[in-house]
């Protein structure tokens, strides 16, 4: 008999580990997040185990096999689907009561099923013990298998038990049932007093209510029941259940309370959390910035020495521009603001694994209920910071469409990482003593242009009013695991790198391509290319904002490509040289200042790059999330038009004001 | 009285949820059904809550903190 292929479907609730131990046998960097909703389709994977192969199906967190949700729907399809020859039920063992209220559900869907108690380790630290054999006959005899993701303890015993399962089913006498008698009666004893149809009634039939044989109380009931039989306690009783309450079947006063009482104290958690936000942009700037210096060195190394490669090879003077100019800057461009970003979502990643972003969640419900959202909206908002690709793609967290597609709203206007370039240029030639209170200021310029774009959408969508459902498991408090936070994070970046370095790529290529040809064929003077014969056409609409140069205008097209190739433009199209080499600032500075660009006008500029449409990738990344073209490029447009107004306006204050004007 | 009106720190038993069905049915399945005993542990002004129970803690808005019924524990000596 040879070794067939074996299909195995992990199930369990969302914050069980079941995607952590997913990831352990496929190797898979796929997300793992407390957040209902973050995978809702199918992650995929494979390994060979013992000869065999086995294919692997991780769903999405459920907490019950009801058909209301996307992700319930998408995990029941998987396991009725012929494919799935056995289930894995992911359970976390600290919440047994919980977690047998769905084992005894994936019972009754009559498919070999395999119960693995995750976080034992945990248990076992707390006192406890779980009666494995015991366990097991109650619920039919079913294989209950111990492991702890994340000690990566366990996994060959699970995945022996699975496949042992998988092809003990196919030797049954082929009617599909699963294989012994005592197992099914667990799943006939459910709907023995019935008079309906029966729960999920196996490979036949269509499924009636849910609610048919079983209560959901009768079945917590049964749950808590099999719990408590199996639960032991090591040391006295008295010792043992000293902290808990036994009518609440909690232990009081954990860890996780008392900190709760001060991270989501409904007066406090907001300026906390803002600390810890402080805190983590410190560390993304700080050391984001270091670690930027020597990308930077690194790449002017490379670039000098392809350069100098080419010149042996005598090639023509345009390749070598287009190599310089267009390649090695459009990677520059990408790989820039790499740092920057990867700090940031690891920060991120971190706070999620450890269970504090829920609390977030909780602690910003109020204040976006003022712009029409839920709290959940605050995840990806937080990612926009890094990249507006990622944070797009996060928007899925949010059940509702509308919802979903104010969030994409809000996104572009978080500074993200490829702004801070121009914001640094830019503050440093015009305002260097107060360059960090401008900065600052931009980044709340960007919150509260959010917000009140998301408000606006609200209402001009004559929505009911707000109706605050949030309901969020908070998980326990636990210190991060460094495989999943680093799978996590760079699960995002590699979005990054994916959309937005190829599109950045491309479009650094392209621009390059308007910059040197020109009207009469290649352009050596930028001021001959269709960028500036372009240029030229859209200043005088950038006049009232004080930026009616056609390189300004020609620099700030060149942001549709990517926010900070609006810094090289400069440096290129004011002809001030290689921006690394010393005097670079200046020599812009005075560049623009001969040209009428004065302290207001950056102000104005400034305003401008933080508010205007976004780059190409996070357009795609909005076109593909909405669906919708006609939404994507709405918003382009509005910004566009935001960006304008909220240039011209502060460029008319802030040239009144002595010494800026 | 409803979920939303109660003190924080005080044990609430559930008596009935009245909202939509995929509401209800999330809270069934996370366990928070007739009978359940609760922990509130944060309560805003704003009406909505952290509820705990069973080692679960759930963060509930304020429209399904105010859907749900409950009664006092201890006042009702339970």
């Amino acid at each position: 008999m040879g070794a067939e292929s074996v299909t195995v479907c992990f199930t369990g609730n969302p914050n069980c580990g079941k995607t952590t131990l997913f990831n352990a046998y496929t190797g898979a960097g796929k997300k793992t997040a407390n957040w209902p909703g973050v995978t809702v389709a199918l992650s995929e994977g494979s390994l060979m185990h013992r000869g065999r192969l086995v294919h692997l199906v991780d769903t999405p967190g459920i907490y019950s096999l009801d058909p209301y949700t996307m992700e319930e729907t998408v995990t029941r399809q998987c396991i009725r689907d012929q494919k799935a020859d056995v289930i894995i039920h992911v359970a976390d063992a600290l919440l047994l009561e919980r977690s047998l209220f769905l084992t005894m559900q994936l019972l009754a869907e009559g498919k070999p099923l395999v119960l693995a108690l995750n976080m034992m380790d945990l248990v076992r630290e707390r006192g406890m013990d779980i009666d494995i054999g015991r366990l097991s006959r109650l619920l039919g005899g079913i294989p209950v298998i111990p492991v702890s993701a994340r000690r990566r303890t366990g996994l060959e015993e699970l995945m022996d038990a699975a496949v042992e399962a998988a092809r003990a089913r196919r030797m049954a006498d082929g009617s599909g049932r699963f294989v012994s008698g005592a197992r099914y009666s667990v799943y006939r004893s459910h709907s023995a007093h019935s008079d309906g149809p029966a729960y999920g009634d196996g490979p036949s039939g269509s499924g009636g209510s849910w609610h048919g044989p079983v209560s959901a109380r009768e079945l917590h009931d049964r749950a808590r029941r099999f719990a408590a039989a199996c639960i032991r306690y090591r040391g006295s009783p008295a010792q043992n259940k000293r902290n808990t309450d036994p009518s609440v079947g909690r232990v009081l006063d954990s860890f996780t309370d008392r900190a709760d009482r001060l991270l989501a104290h409904p007066v406090w958690g907001i300026p906390i959390f803002f600390g810890i936000l402080a805190l983590v942009f410190f560390l993304t700037f700080s050391a984001g910035g270091f670690l930027r210096g020597y990308f930077e060195r690194g790449l002017a190394m490379l670039s000098a020495y392809i350069l100098e490669l080419l010149g042996r090879c005598r090639v023509s003077g345009w390749i070598i521009s287009l190599v310089s100019d267009g390649i090695l800057a459009g990677v520059g461009g990408v790989l820039g603001f790499l740092p920057n970003i990867s700090i940031l979502f690891l920060a991120l990643a971190f706070l999620e694994d450890s269970g504090y972003m829920a609390r977030i969640a909780w602690i910003m419900n109020g204040t976006m209920a003022s712009a029409g959202l839920s709290g959940k909206a605050v995840l990806p908002v937080l990612l926009g910071f890094g990249c507006t690709v990622p944070a797009v793609l996060a928007s899925r967290i949010l059940e509702n469409e509308k919802d979903r597609r104010r969030t994409i709203l809000m996104t572009p206007f978080m500074s993200c990482s490829a702004r801070l370039p121009v914001y640094v240029l830019f503050t440093g030639m015009f305002f260097p003593e107060a360059s960090a209170a401008v900065i600052g200021g931009l980044y709340v310029l960007g919150v509260l242009a959010a917000l009140g774009t998301a408000w606006a959408a609200w209402k001009a969508g004559r929505e009911e009013p707000y109706e605050d459902i949030l309901l969020m498991e908070l998980p326990e408090y636990r210190w991060p695991d460094l495989g999943t936070v680093v799978s996590c994070a760079w699960e995002r970046v590699r979005d990054y790198l994916e959309k937005a370095g190829t599109t950045i790529f491309l479009a650094s290529l392209v621009l390059w391509f308007f910059l040197h040809l020109g009207p009469q064929g290649a352009a050596w003077d930028v001021s001959e290319s269709f960028a500036a014969v372009l240029g030229r056409g859209l200043a005088p609409v950038l006049v009232p904002a004080g930026l009616g140069a056609w390189q300004t205008a020609v620099a700030l097209l060149t942001g549709l490509s990517a926010k900070e190739v609006v810094v090289s433009s400069f440096f290129i199209l004011y002809g001030a040289g290689n921006r690394g080499a010393g005097g670079g600032h200046e020599a812009l500075a005075a560049s623009l200042a001969a040209g009428g660009f004065t302290g207001a006008s950056a102000l104005a500029l400034l305003v401008f790059c933080l508010l205007y449409t976004p780059c190409a990738a996070a357009m795609g990344a909005i076109k593909q999330e909405t669906g919708s073209l006609r939404w994507t490029v709405g918003l382009a447009v509005y910004q566009l038009f935001l960006a304008w107004i909220c240039a011209v306006l502060v460029y008319q204050a802030a040239s009144r004001i002595p010494g800026l004007g | 009285m409803r979920l939303c009106d109660c003190a924080a720190g005080k044990l609430y038993m559930i008596r009935t949820v009245t909202a939509e069905e995929t509401i209800v049915r999330r809270l069934e399945a996370l366990g928070l059904v007739e009978g359940t005993k609760v922990h509130i542990l944060m309560k805003k002004q704003d009406g909505s809550l952290i509820a705990a129970f069973q080692g679960t803690r759930l963060a509930l808005g304020k429209k399904i903190a105010g859907a749900i019924e409950a009664e006092d524990c201890e006042e009702h000596g339970r």
